[in-house]
């Protein structure tokens, strides 16, 4: 935890400021894959715009590093931890149980990786009983199930366990 | 004459079974919306955009519309009883709303809050219709240039009024449109910006990608952070005789009560404005006009009438310029006009002459909407009191899967999803460093009618950008234009002309 608590906002803002500042000049160079010139004889080139967006991206990255080494912003100040280090936990579980999910949901398909995430995440986070977290993460899977492919029709992701679902589908069709 | 019948017939489609079935329910959804920490009307409108397909589109914008209004009613809630806002727009309803339920008087603030936001909606409502269709009329006449010159202004609203940190809300609303390009380029038709070869960058990034992701995702591990699921509510004793005592004591808000309404509309048709900028200007003016100005924060009713009346009736009003001009006038009409795109609906003035049954629906279920967000608040307050109660542990999950269901839906792409997460993140992260998140989701909505709007325009003029300033052959657009050029320079006027000030 002592690393998070020595990740200053001060920190944060000029790494940030410089992530995005090469981020956008990595646009300008992806955005040259199009022509990026326009005059009164041709047309705009598919490039131009995204060229000279990411042009302003990174002059305004540039402005907010300037700004920080003027100190003008309360951010390229502030010497508290970025984030608390209590609330890290919340958020840094959060994020991972949902990066899984999303790899999950790829292979296993989204109804069984909604039963493995909620359980995890109730089990995880609240003091709520086994029966509680058990019956929560089947039926909020099956309410998803009844909502998005029986009333909306629109099929959400099986994965391998498609084949699963055939009897289910022969019985609503 | 005619607007009269144009309203009744409005009234009567929002009275049509599905319609108000649907109007009834997105009050119910957008006062929980609006009272649950973390979520507002914005996060309801882009998590629940995806439901809509089933529906025509009058029933739902009807039905989103009042998840919007809903949302205004419902933030007053948590604000009072939690002392967290449920959304920015009732952070001001927490100044004075929090003491009175710290004083006991819990009910006379949401009975405050509840006829504030009654009134407030109900003359926002009136004054939409009496401008609404003037303006279409005068928006008719506008071709290219001039769409093109409103885009520039509702982009330049946002850098001369915001108060933000100029470079970063400009990166904002750059990588909104940035973003927006992403795809097949539709005059040349050559695929732009597509990262490592990946075919899931063909089809562009939709909107609601980016919108849930900053306002589920990103606002939910927030919201995670700041309360760390911990929440502690006030007590509150429902009964006539309270609601009684409440009621007598708005004779005494009037002010309150009008400039919440007038000012909130105006606020609320300028372009990326909104509902916040509205609640927190109506309760500073109305606490510097009040005789009683130092019971402000302390617990003044009017305090809590004041941000009310205001954000209720800035949302009616920032619906105005998304209908008639085709540019939304808050984060949440940006994800609305998202919607109306989506629906296959082209917002701008033609819409008043080509669907006259989606504009004066709307328009009629606003009347509606608002006699029956006010029944039910009142009536749902201890329902949605145990609502409250439900630990932001539980709740939190549920909303990542609407996230993640709702980020799927559209494109029915797990690329999308991907986006949507990393949206989330960075949405997150910008959010801590006070980068405003709004104007990117306002550009990428934009984007696209932007530019087409300029590249059609540089056709008309054999690719010379004088037709935009050309008072001659482009007078709105050429006066729009100066506008915009005015308001983006205000910020660096404000420090010379502090300075001047100073100095005499």
């Amino acid at each position: 935890m002592s690393l998070v608590s020595k990740f200053t906002v001060k920190k944060a803002e000029i790494t940030v400021a410089v992530i995005l500042a090469l981020s956008s000049l990595a646009l300008m160079i992806k955005s040259m894959e199009n022509r990026i010139t326009w005059n009164t004889e041709e047309n705009m080139g598919a490039g131009f715009l995204p060229f000279y967006l990411s042009l302003g991206m990174l002059i305004c990255c540039v402005l907010v590093i300037i700004n920080f080494f003027l100190k003008r912003t309360p951010q390229s100040k502030d010497e508290s931890p970025f984030i608390d280090p209590e609330a890290f936990k919340f958020v840094s579980v959060t994020l991972i149980s949902l990066i899984v999910l999303v790899f999950a949901i790829g292979y296993l398909g989204i109804y069984f990786s909604l039963i493995f995430f909620l359980a995890f995440y109730l089990r995880y986070f609240s003091e709520k009983s086994v029966l509680f977290i058990t019956l929560f993460s089947l039926i909020t899977p099956v309410l998803t199930f009844l909502f998005f492919e029986w009333l909306l029709k629109i099929p959400l992701p099986q994965g391998i366990s498609e084949p699963l679902f055939y009897p289910v589908y022969d019985f609503m069709y | 004459m005619e607007v009269t019948a144009l309203l009744l017939q409005g009234i009567f489609t929002a009275f049509e079974p599905l319609n108000l079935g649907l109007l009834i329910f997105g009050c119910l959804v957008g006062l929980f919306v609006g009272a649950m920490p973390g979520l507002g009307s914005v996060n309801g409108v882009a998590i629940l955009i995806p439901i809509t397909f089933i529906v025509p589109p009058t029933a739902a914008i009807i039905f989103l519309a009042a998840v919007y209004y809903g949302a205004m009613y419902g933030g007053a809630i948590s604000s009072v009883m939690l002392g967290i806002p449920g959304a920015s727009t009732a952070v001001a309803t927490v100044f004075d709303g929090r003491p009175l339920a710290v004083k006991g008087e819990a009910m006379t603030a949401l009975t405050a809050a509840a006829v504030g936001s009654f009134v407030g909606g109900t003359v926002s409502v009136i004054l939409f219709t009496l401008f609404a269709p003037p303006l279409a009329e005068v928006a008719l006449r506008f071709n290219a240039p001039e769409t093109f010159a409103l885009m520039v202004m509702a982009f330049a609203t946002f850098v001369g009024l915001g108060g933000d940190d100029i470079p970063k809300t400009v990166f904002s609303i750059l990588i909104g449109l940035a973003l927006s390009t992403i795809g097949l380029d539709l005059i040349t038709g050559k695929p732009r910006l597509i990262f490592f070869g990946m075919p899931g960058f063909l089809h562009g990034i939709n909107f609601l990608v980016l919108a849930i992701g900053i306002y589920g995702i990103g606002e939910m591990l927030w919201t995670l952070e700041e309360t760390k699921g911990k929440v502690q509510m006030s007590k509150l004793s429902v009964n006539m005789k309270e609601v009684g005592k409440a009621l007598g004591a708005l004779k005494k808000t009037f002010l309150a009560m009008n400039i919440g309404s007038f000012l909130g509309f105006f606020v609320g048709i300028l372009p990326a404005a909104g509902a916040t900028p509205a609640s927190l200007m109506s309760y500073g003016i109305t606490k510097q006009l009040s005789k009683n100005s130092s019971e402000f924060g302390h617990g003044a009713v009017a305090g809590v009438v004041a941000p009310e009346t205001a954000n209720n009736s800035a949302s009616t009003g920032s619906m105005l310029p998304m209908l008639t001009l085709g540019i939304p006038g808050s984060p949440t009409t940006a994800i609305l006009l998202g919607g109306m795109i989506l629906w296959g609906l082209t917002p701008g003035p033609l819409l008043f002459t080509q669907e006259p049954e989606f504009v004066w629906g709307l328009i009629g279920s606003l009347y509606i909407a608002n006699f029956f967000t006010l029944v039910l608040n009142i009536a749902l307050i201890p329902a949605f009191l145990m609502v409250l109660r439900i630990p932001f542990a539980i709740l939190a999950p549920v909303i990542f899967v609407l996230c993640v269901t709702g980020g799927y839906a559209p494109t029915q792409s797990l690329h999308d999803v991907w986006l949507m997460l990393l949206f989330g993140f960075g949405g997150y992260v910008l959010r801590k460093l006070d980068y405003p998140v709004a104007p990117a989701v306002l550009s990428i909505v934009l984007g696209p009618l932007a530019e087409n709007a300029l590249r059609q325009s540089l056709i008309l003029s054999d690719g010379s950008m004088g037709i935009f300033f050309d008072f001659t052959a482009k007078p709105i657009a050429a006066v729009i234009m100066y506008i915009a050029i005015v308001l983006v320079l205000m910020p660096a006027f404000g420090p010379i002309y502090r300075k001047l000030f100073k100095k005499a």
